[in-house]
C-alpha cells in the first residue's frame, strides 16, 4: 500500500509534505538542544559537526518512516 | 599564488563545491532561477561555518519578510506604477533605518528586507498576478542555497568561529594587561592604544552571536563571549582610570583604582576560561549596542531619496527591463549603508561590475560556448568561482568587494538554465543593466553624498553630551552601559574619529565622566543591599 502524506494547507497553498518534515525536524532539533548540551553531545564526537548534520538526518527520515 | 594562506583555498574550493551541488540541487528540482542557488551561496560564502549558518538564517527571515511585503505592495499598487516605486522607495528607507540600528547579519538581514521588494513587486511590475509564484520560486531557491552550502561546510569541516574568538579574546586580554602595565609606568599613549582596543573589543560583538548556531552547545559559548566581551570593556576602562592618578603611586585613591582593575581582571579570566571549556558564566550580561536614531534617520532618508532618483530616471528611459537595474540599485545601495563608506562600495561595485562582465563573457561564450552537459559547467565554472573565492577573505576591503561582486555577479549574468540559451543579446542586456545600475547609483550618492563622517562624528558627540546632563537610566549594569558607551565610541572611530584628535578626546572624556558618574549612583544602591554593613 502507498504511503500517504498529511497535507498541510495554509491559506489555500499547498505545502510539500518534505518541507513540513524539514521544518518538523528543525523543531525538534532546536527543543532537543538544551538536553544535547547536558549530554555532552560537541564533546562526543571528534566531528561534531558531523554527527549533528547525521542526527539531523536520522530525525528526518524518523518523522518520515512514522508519520 | 604562494602568498595566499592554504584557509583561503580550502574556503575557495568549499565555495565552488557548494555552488556546484546548489546548482545540480536546484537543475534536479526543476527550479525556474537557479542561479538564485548559485548566488545565494555566493553571499553566504564565509569562512566559518557559524558565519555561514548565521547569515543563512537571517537571509531566509529577511526573504520572508521581504516576499510578504512585496505581495503587500503589489497588493495595494498593483495598477499604479508611480505609487508602487514610492511605496517600495519608502519600504526601503524604513529597512535602512532598522538596519543602522542593528550590527553584523541583522543589519544585512534588514536590508535583505528592504530591496527583495524592489527584486519581487518591482520585477513583476507588469504582471502583478505572478508575485506569489516568483516568491516561492525565490524562497525555494534560497533555501537549496543554504542548504548546500551547510552540507559542504559540514562534510568539508569548514573552521568553527568558536576557537577562533576565544583566542581573539584571550589576545585582546593580554593587551589589556600590558596597557593596564604601561599605563602603571606611565608610558601608555592613550589617543591610540585606547580606542584601538574599544574597537577591536566592540568590533566582535556580531561574533559572539555567531557561536551560538555552530553547535548544541552553541549558546553557551555565545553566553560566555558576550559576557566576556563586557567584561573586557570594563577592565579597559578601570585601567584607564589609573592613568589620571599614575604620577603618584602614593595618592590616596590609587589602591581602590588598582583593586578594581585585578577584580576586573579576574573577571575576564573567569569568563574566558567558561568561554575555553564551554560552561555557562558566572553572570550573564547583555552587550547592548548604542543607537543613534538621528543618523540611522539621515541614512534612511538618503537611501529612499537614491532609489527614487535612479527610479525617476529609469521611468524616463523607458526601457522594458529597467527593473533588473532597479534591483540592483536597491540592493546596492542598501548594502552599501551596512558599510562605513557607501559611496566607496557603489564605487567597487561600479568597477568590479565591467570585470564580471568580461568574466562572464568568456565564461559564456569562450569556455562554455555551446556545451549542455552538467559536469561541463561544473568544471568550467571552476576558475571563476574558485579566484573570485580567493579574494572575499581577503583583509583589504577593496580587494574583498571586488572578489563578492565578482562571485555574485558571474552566476548572474551567466543565468544557468536547462537548457542554457546562449543568447548574446540577452547577455548584451544583462550586463548593461549592471553597469548602468551601478553607475547611476553612483550619480545619485554625488548628487545626493551620504551623510558625511563630520556630522555622524558631531551627532555621537551631541547625543554623548546630552547623555551626561540627562539621567536615564534603563535597567542596564554598570558594565552594559559601559559597553554601549564603547560601542558609541566604535562608531566614532568607524567614521573617520582616529583623525579626529579633539573629537576623541572629547568623547573619551564623556565615556569616563558617564563611568563615573554611573559608578557612584550604583554605590548607594550597593550601601543599602548590603546585609553585612546594615550588621555593623
Amino acid at each position: 500500500m502507498a504511503h500517504t502524506f498529511g497535507e498541510l494547507v495554509v491559506g489555500g497553498v499547498l505545502v510539500a509534505p518534505f518541507v513540513t518534515y524539514l521544518v518538523a525536524t528543525l523543531v525538534v532539533l532546536i527543543v532537543l538542544r538544551p538536553l544535547l548540551n547536558v549530554a555532552g553531545f560537541a564533546k562526543m564526537f571528534s566531528h561534531p559537526a558531523i554527527a549533528q548534520l547525521s542526527l539531523f538526518v536520522t530525525m528526518l527520515c524518523l518523522l518520515m518512516l512514522m508519520f | 599564488m604562494s602568498g595566499i594562506p592554504i584557509s583561503s583555498w580550502t574556503f575557495a574550493v568549499r565555495v565552488w563545491l557548494a555552488t556546484v551541488l546548489a546548482l545540480f540541487a536546484s537543475f534536479w528540482l526543476q527550479l525556474e532561477a537557479p542561479f538564485t542557488a548559485a548566488v545565494t551561496v555566493a553571499i553566504l560564502a564565509e569562512p566559518t561555518r557559524g558565519q555561514a549558518l548565521d547569515k543563512a538564517a537571517f537571509r531566509l527571515t529577511g526573504t520572508v519578510v521581504g516576499v510578504t511585503a512585496s505581495i503587500a505592495i503589489a497588493g495595494l499598487f498593483s495598477q499604479a506604477r508611480d505609487l508602487m516605486l514610492a511605496a517600495s522607495a519608502v519600504w526601503l528607507g524604513v529597512c535602512v533605518f532598522a538596519a543602522k540600528l542593528l550590527d553584523g547579519y541583522r543589519a544585512y538581514a534588514a536590508v535583505l528586507t528592504g530591496y527583495t521588494v524592489a527584486n519581487i513587486a518591482i520585477q513583476q511590475i507588469d504582471h502583478p498576478q505572478n508575485v506569489f509564484d516568483a516568491s516561492v520560486e525565490r524562497g525555494a531557491a534560497i533555501a537549496v542555497g543554504i542548504i548546500s552550502i551547510a552540507i559542504v561546510n559540514v562534510l568539508m569541516s569548514a573552521p568553527d568561529r568558536h576557537s577562533r574568538l576565544a583566542a581573539q579574546l584571550a589576545a585582546i586580554h593580554r593587551r589589556i594587561r600590558e596597557y593596564a602595565c604601561a599605563t602603571l609606568r606611565g608610558e601608555s599613549d592613550d589617543r591610540t592604544t585606547f580606542p584601538a582596543l574599544v574597537q577591536d573589543i566592540v568590533g566582535l560583538r556580531p561574533d559572539v552571536a555567531i557561536v551560538a548556531l555552530e553547535s548544541s552547545s552553541g549558546s553557551v559559548g555565545s553566553a560566555a563571549a558576550r559576557s566576556a566581551v563586557v567584561s573586557l570593556v570594563a577592565e579597559l576602562q578601570a585601567a584607564r582610570s589609573l592613568s589620571a592618578g599614575c604620577a603618584d603611586v602614593e595618592t590616596e585613591d590609587y589602591s581602590p583604582k588598582m583593586r578594581e582593575l585585578l577584580r576586573r581582571d579576574d573577571n575576564v579570566r573567569q569568563d574566558l576560561s567558561a568561554l575555553r571549556s564551554v560552561r555557562w558564566p558566572t553572570r550573564l550580561q547583555r552587550a547592548p549596542l548604542y543607537r543613534s536614531y538621528r543618523i540611522a534617520a539621515d541614512t534612511a532618508v538618503r537611501a529612499a531619496l537614491w532609489f527614487g532618483l535612479a527610479s525617476v530616471l529609469f521611468v524616463w528611459a523607458g526601457w522594458s527591463a529597467a527593473s533588473a537595474s532597479l534591483y540592483l540599485v536597491a540592493a546596492v545601495a542598501a548594502l552599501g549603508v551596512t558599510t562605513p563608506n557607501p559611496r566607496g562600495y557603489s564605487t567597487i561595485a561600479l568597477v568590479g561590475a565591467p570585470i564580471a562582465v568580461v568574466l562572464a563573457g568568456i565564461l559564456e561564450f569562450i569556455v562554455l560556448d555551446g556545451a549542455d552537459a552538467f559536469p561541463v559547467l561544473a568544471i568550467a565554472l571552476a576558475p571563476f568561482t574558485i579566484g573570485a573565492a580567493l579574494l572575499v577573505p581577503s583583509q583589504d576591503p577593496v580587494w574583498s568587494g571586488l572578489g563578492r561582486i565578482n562571485l555574485i555577479a558571474i552566476p548572474t549574468i551567466l543565468a544557468p538554465s536547462n537548457p542554457q540559451t546562449y543568447d548574446p543579446q540577452a547577455f548584451l542586456f544583462t550586463s548593461l543593466f549592471i553597469v548602468a545600475a551601478a553607475a547611476v547609483l553612483l550619480a545619485a550618492q554625488m548628487l545626493i553624498p551620504p551623510v558625511s563622517d563630520e556630522k555622524q562624528r558631531t551627532q555621537l558627540l551631541a547625543e554623548a553630551r546630552d547623555e551626561l546632563r540627562v539621567d536615564n537610566r534603563t535597567g542596564e549594569t554598570l558594565e552594559e552601559a559601559m559597553f554601549r558607551d564603547a560601542s558609541r565610541i566604535g562608531q566614532f572611530l568607524c567614521a573617520g574619529g582616529a583623525h579626529d584628535s579633539h573629537g576623541l578626546a572629547e568623547l573619551l572624556s564623556c565615556f569616563d565622566q558617564s563611568a563615573t558618574v554611573r559608578r557612584f549612583n550604583a554605590k548607594p544602591t550597593q550601601l543599602v543591599n548590603d546585609p553585612s554593613r546594615e550588621a555593623t
